[in-house]
């Protein structure tokens, strides 16, 4: 919450008699506004000789503070607009796509979970690709360990471009992997930035406007765990605030902009071998959806199972094949 | 944007949101020294902070949805014209894709005597050959934490890679030039040596290396051998190692990627007991083993060395032998091998 008196600039009403008139009661910022007795501070200013300037200061504070939160919706708006807008994106797979009845949630935080070389960087480009391909849509991808291979999508969407298909005359490789878009992060803080510069974008209208045709449909961050695990622990709550805020901003993005965000995760070994998804227990409720991926030694097939779904039951499996 | 999303540190946070800053829009018109008055810090300090709440508050117009993205198509262009380091092994080549790719981390493990010195010595002069002869032309950093580098072998692999070259040039009768060029003390010239005692050098070691390699401008190639051994012995709060590690290897991806060469770990291997049998595996963890972009393991296959690749983003997983001799690392079909000593 900002100090009253920075803004004095952006409201005229709010004056230095308002903020003189606050300081006698100890009020100095808006959070200490908000703490007050409202009745009380309206009652006293009604007593004061400028009351009419005061009351106007004050409905200007109440003014901008209504202004900082969401608006409210009852039951039924929030249905019709989920049905309305919530779509699931295909992955490309269909084992998977069954098992997490339709395929990537938009406005839901998916997070992808394995051990080392289990197939989730693979499962990732491909989505991307087919995403991509499927809803002419853009794709974004955080890389945070050099692993988006260019490579490997440009195969996918060769792929995709050569299964028999009517009406898809006139698409090229370059128009669709132009759409898919890759930015490097490798700490917290520049992934901050980025995921600012991400929302200034998609909210500001001219960006909309150009755009028509390609709007951000899916996010992906890998490997979020890379960015977190050098700050988790250590004596401060520092980290643990930081990695709790960044799952907070990633999923008001996806219900702002109606994204579909994919994140993946490393998996540590727990309490009796078990390989267990990493950073914690508070993070465990951030995601929406939770997946463990695993892959058998020496095969091309990755098991996919389900530890946390908003709509499936837990435990549920399907299986995938990593081609080429 | 909130302050708590900008790189100050704890102190400096803990100052600014309980004198009621949380917001970019806290700072407008506000001047160093009202700040500092505010938050009782020195005038430095405050514009300290006040450079990096502009440097954030820069309305940047954006080319793409984000400062600095690329398309993948751009990518897979730029790609194409990628150089590998090679490793002087077809079959080794041949399943990395054509050798080491740069902006990658690859890690390489193995037991004890397998040959992952051998191959850091052979990576840090291929990386040299220059660009005529199918190499990169740059230079290498070897950063050696277990006192294994050998100047009297890199000397010995540099000679007889000049020697390969010059065999593959004799047929098109650039002989003089070629020997002009080459030289064994300039190749030694180019391997820059840091020896490293304890994890704390180490840790300074990668952070100076940025600064080092903007100097010097035309390092292609990182080597640490290797990364596990000040972590393992003596270091006992694990939570730590895992921080530091972590850290560690986001700095590298940083450079990898800013200055476009490659790093190449390497790892000892520990055992790790899994149903009641004991498997080899590699040193310093779960956590550590997402680290890498790349990641080959070599092992003996009889009395003969092989190399598999455990952990690549574009290529098929894949195993390929190769060879230890006197010129270096050769392919299995070369004579004068070094044999298994245990």
């Amino acid at each position: 919450m900002p100090p009253l008196k920075s803004l004095q600039h952006q409201f005229p009403s709010i004056d230095s008699n308002l903020l003189h008139f606050c300081a006698s009661h100890g009020i100095f910022s808006v959070e200490d506004f908000l703490v007050h007795d409202l009745y009380m501070l309206v009652a006293l200013a009604e007593r004061q000789t400028s009351s009419k300037g005061l009351k106007e200061g004050i409905a200007q504070v109440l003014t901008f503070l209504n202004n900082q939160h969401f608006p409210w919706m009852n039951g039924v708006e929030l249905l019709e607009s989920t049905q309305h807008n919530k779509h699931f994106l295909l992955t490309g797979f269909d084992g998977i796509d069954t098992l997490l009845c339709g395929g990537l949630c938009e406005g839901n935080l998916t997070e992808l979970a394995g051990p080392s070389s289990s197939g989730k960087t693979q499962f990732c480009l491909h989505a991307a690709a087919h995403v991509a391909y499927t809803y002419m849509c853009s794709v974004l991808y955080l890389d945070t360990s050099n692993s988006f291979s260019s490579k490997r999508i440009s195969y996918r969407v060769n792929r995709l471009l050569a299964s028999p298909n009517k009406g898809e005359k006139g698409r090229s490789l370059e128009g669709i992997m132009s759409s898919i878009l890759s930015h490097s992060v490798f700490d917290i803080f520049s992934m901050f930035e980025t995921l600012h510069q991400l929302e200034l974008s998609l909210s500001s209208q001219l960006f909309q406007a150009e755009i028509q045709n390609s709007k951000l449909r899916l996010l992906i961050v890998d490997s979020i765990s890379s960015l977190i695990t050098p700050i988790l622990g250590g004596k401060g709550p520092q980290g643990h605030s930081l990695m709790l805020n960044v799952g907070f901003i990633l999923k008001k993005l996806a219900i702002d902009y109606n994204l579909a965000v994919l994140v993946t995760n490393h998996t540590v070994v727990g309490e009796g071998g078990n390989s267990k998804p990493a950073l914690g227990e508070s993070w465990k409720s951030v995601p929406h959806t939770r997946l463990l991926l695993s892959r058998d030694q020496m095969s091309n097939i990755c098991n996919m199972s389900i530890l946390k779904h908003t709509s499936m039951a837990c435990g549920q499996t399907a299986s995938f094949r990593l081609d080429g | 944007m909130e302050i708590w999303s900008l790189p100050f540190s704890p102190s400096q946070r803990a100052k600014l949101l309980s004198a009621g800053y949380t917001y970019l829009h806290s700072f407008s018109h506000l001047s160093p020294s009202a700040l500092a008055a505010d938050l009782d810090v020195s005038p430095q300090e405050a514009s300290d902070v006040l450079r990096v709440v502009t440097q954030a508050g820069m309305m940047r117009k954006p080319d793409s949805i984000v400062a600095g993205a690329q398309t993948a198509w751009d990518i897979l262009c730029e790609d194409r014209t990628m150089n590998h380091i090679t490793t002087s092994c077809e079959d080794l080549d041949g399943i990395l894709g054509g050798g080491i790719s740069c902006k990658e981390i690859t890690e390489v493990g193995g037991v004890p005597g397998i040959g992952k010195t051998q191959l850091g010595i052979q990576l840090a002069v291929n990386v040299q050959i220059p660009v005529e002869y199918g190499g990169l032309g740059g230079k290498a950093i070897y950063v050696d934490t277990e006192g294994s580098f050998m100047v009297e072998r890199a000397f010995q692999i540099a000679e007889s890679c000049i020697q390969d070259i010059m065999d593959k040039v004799l047929q098109t009768d650039d002989v003089g030039v070629c020997q002009e060029n080459l030289h064994v003390n300039a190749i030694l010239a180019n391997i820059f040596y840091f020896r490293i005692c304890s994890y704390t050098e180490q840790i300074a070691v990668v952070n100076y290396l940025e600064k080092f390699i903007s100097a010097q401008k035309d390092v292609k190639i990182i080597i640490i051998d290797s990364v596990t051994f000040h972590f393992r012995q003596d270091f006992d709060d694990l939570a730590l190692r895992t921080r530091v590690l972590s850290a560690l290897a986001q700095k590298m991806m940083k450079l990898a990627k800013k200055f476009n060469l490659a790093v190449v770990l390497l790892n000892q291997v520990t055992t790790k007991c899994t149903d009641g049998s004991f498997q080899l595996t590699l040193a310093l963890g779960e956590s550590w083993s997402h680290a890498c972009t790349n990641r080959i393991i070599l092992y003996w296959k009889g009395n003969e060395r092989c190399a598999y690749l455990d952990k690549s983003p574009s290529l098929p997983l894949s195993a390929a032998p190769f060879s230890v001799t006197t010129k270096g690392i050769r392919s299995v079909a070369s004579s004068c091998k070094r044999m298994r000593t245990t």
